[in-house]
C-alpha cells in the first residue's frame, strides 16, 4: 500500500500548471488527491510527476454571475456545502454533497477532481449532465467549453486533452421551474452508491412536460435515460416496465456491490422515489 | 523543475516547529508522522476507507493516508498526541467513561471526528452523529458505546445549548 516513485512540483499559478503539463505527458494533476492517492497507495497509477494545483488560489473561488453558479476547480466539497449562495442557488448540490463520502475527504475533495476524474459512480459528475452544466478546459491554447453531456466519454474517459487542465464548472441556476431530485442507495452512508439518481421535472398546471433521469453507479459513465423519461411522460410509474424499459436505456454493469440486474432493480425504485416525491 | 524525488519540508505539529525535514515525495502524511514518533496516528487501510488515520490540517480533520507529507508543507498539524484542550479532555474523559473502545486503533480517528463535531458548536442527534463518525471504521465496539460517549461530549461541554 504504498505509492510508487514521482516528482512532486507545486504550481505557481495556472500558466505554470499547464506549461509542465503540456512538457510532460505522463504527469497527473494533483487535486485534492481523494481518488489519486488511493489509486497511488494500491499501485493503479504511475505517473513521472504530480502537479499540485493547490495553492492556485483563483481555482479556489465560488462565483455567480448572470444566471450561472461557477465553482472554481480547487473548490472543496466543505467550502461548497458551507457556502451561502449555493445554499441559495442550488441547494441540491448540499444534500447532494452530504452523500460524498466523509468529513475528512470532503475537506480535501475538490468538485473539479471529481468532475474530471468521471468516476461513474459519484454524484457530481451525474448531476452536472442532468443540469448539462459547461465545463471549463484551459489548456496551452487558451481556454474552451465543454457542455456536461459531451464530456463523459467512457469509464474514467472524460473530453480533457492531455495538455488541458479542468479549471471550473458552470451550473445554470435557473432551471427553468424544474424540480430536481436526488436520491441513492448504499451500504454505508458515504460509500460509493450501488445505485444512484439524479432528475428533474418540469410541470404545467400539474401535468408532467418534461423529465430528465441520469443514474450513476449503474454503468461506465453518468447514464441518461431518455426511453424511461418518455416512457414516464405517457404512463403512471410502475416498477415492472420501469424495471424493462431502463434495461433498455442503459447497460447495467455489474460491480462488486452488485448485480446488473440489482441495479436495475434498485435504478427502478429509485425512480418510484422521485416521482413520489416531484408529483 | 526538479526531478528529485526527494524534497525537503517544514511544518508546525502540536504547536512545536519542524524544520528543513527531508521527505520522499511519494511519502504520505500518515507515515511521515509516524516515523517522527506521533505513533497515536494509526494506519488502518491507506485507501481513505477506514479513517483510523485521521488528523488536523490547518484545524481541518483529513485523512493523513491521502495528502502526501510535501503537501503539508508549511502547515499545521494536529495529532491526537495534540488534542490537549479542555474540551477535548473532556471528550477523551467521556471515551473512557463509555467504554467507547477495546482494542483502540480506531480512537484516535474517532476522537479527531469528534473534535469536527465538537467544532461545529451544534447539538448533534444520535443519528447524526451516527453519520459523522461512518467514515471510521470499528471492528469491537458496534458503534454504540461511540455514539454514547460522543453525546456524552456535548453535552457536558453544552454544545449548542
Amino acid at each position: 500500500m504504498k505509492s510508487p516513485a514521482f516528482s512532486y512540483y507545486q504550481a505557481k499559478d495556472l500558466a505554470d500548471a499547464i506549461n509542465i503539463k503540456k512538457s510532460d505527458d505522463d504527469s497527473i494533476i494533483l487535486a485534492g488527491g481523494q481518488s489519486l492517492l488511493p489509486a497511488l497507495n494500491m499501485r493503479l497509477s504511475s505517473p513521472s510527476v504530480l502537479i499540485d494545483i493547490g495553492s492556485i488560489n483563483e481555482l479556489k473561488k465560488i462565483k455567480v454571475e448572470g444566471s450561472y453558479l461557477i465553482m472554481g476547480a480547487m473548490c472543496s466539497h466543505s467550502q461548497i456545502m458551507n457556502n451561502k449562495e449555493v445554499n441559495e442557488k442550488l441547494p441540491i448540490l448540499n444534500k447532494l454533497l452530504a452523500q460524498v463520502a466523509h468529513p475528512a475527504i470532503r475537506n480535501k475533495g475538490t468538485h473539479g477532481g471529481s468532475i474530471a476524474y468521471g468516476d461513474p459512480a459519484a454524484e457530481l459528475p451525474a448531476f452536472a449532465v442532468l443540469v448539462n452544466a459547461e465545463i471549463i478546459l484551459s489548456g496551452p491554447n487558451g481556454e474552451r467549453t465543454v457542455s456536461a453531456k459531451e464530456f463523459y466519454k467512457g469509464l474514467f474517459e472524460t473530453a480533457i486533452n492531455s495538455d488541458e487542465i479542468l479549471t471550473s464548472v458552470k451550473y445554470p441556476i435557473n432551471q427553468n421551474g424544474m424540480k430536481l431530485f436526488f436520491d441513492e442507495v448504499t451500504r454505508r452512508h458515504g460509500d460509493y452508491a450501488m445505485a444512484g439518481l439524479v432528475g428533474s421535472i418540469k410541470q404545467n398546471n400539474k401535468i408532467n412536460e418534461e423529465i430528465n433521469l441520469v443514474f450513476f453507479g449503474t454503468g461506465d459513465r453518468p447514464n441518461e435515460a431518455p426511453k424511461t423519461c418518455e416512457y414516464l411522460l405517457k404512463n403512471e410509474y410502475n416498477y415492472s416496465d420501469i424495471k424493462d424499459i431502463l434495461k433498455n436505456d442503459i447497460d447495467f454493469a455489474s460491480d462488486v456491490s452488485s448485480s446488473s440486474d440489482m441495479k436495475a432493480h434498485l435504478s427502478a425504485i429509485l425512480v418510484g422515489r422521485m416521482m413520489k416525491e416531484l408529483n | 523543475m526538479s526531478n528529485l524525488n526527494k524534497t525537503t519540508i517544514s511544518m508546525i505539529i502540536n504547536n512545536e516547529n519542524y524544520d528543513d525535514l527531508t521527505v520522499e515525495t511519494r511519502q504520505h502524511l500518515g507515515d511521515f508522522l509516524r516515523d517522527l514518533g506521533f505513533k497515536g496516528t494509526h494506519l488502518g487501510c491507506e485507501q481513505g476507507a477506514c479513517g483510523a488515520c485521521n488528523v488536523l490540517v490547518d484545524g481541518e480533520t483529513v485523512r493523513s493516508c491521502l495528502m502526501l507529507a510535501v503537501q503539508a508543507n508549511g502547515k499545521k498539524i494536529t495529532t491526537v498526541e495534540g488534542l490537549n484542550s479542555s474540551e477535548m479532555e473532556i471528550v477523551k474523559d467521556c471515551f473512557v467513561k463509555n467504554n467507547a473502545m477495546q482494542c483502540g486503533f480506531c480512537s484516535s480517528g474517532m476522537l479527531m471526528t469528534t473534535y469536527e463535531i465538537i467544532k461545529s458548536k451544534r447539538k448533534h442527534s444520535r443519528e447524526e452523529i451516527r453519520e459523522m463518525i461512518s467514515g471510521n471504521y470499528c471492528r469491537c465496539t458496534g458503534y454504540q458505546a461511540i455514539v454514547d460517549a460522543v453525546e456524552d461530549s456535548l453535552n457536558k461541554i453544552n454544545v449548542g445549548m
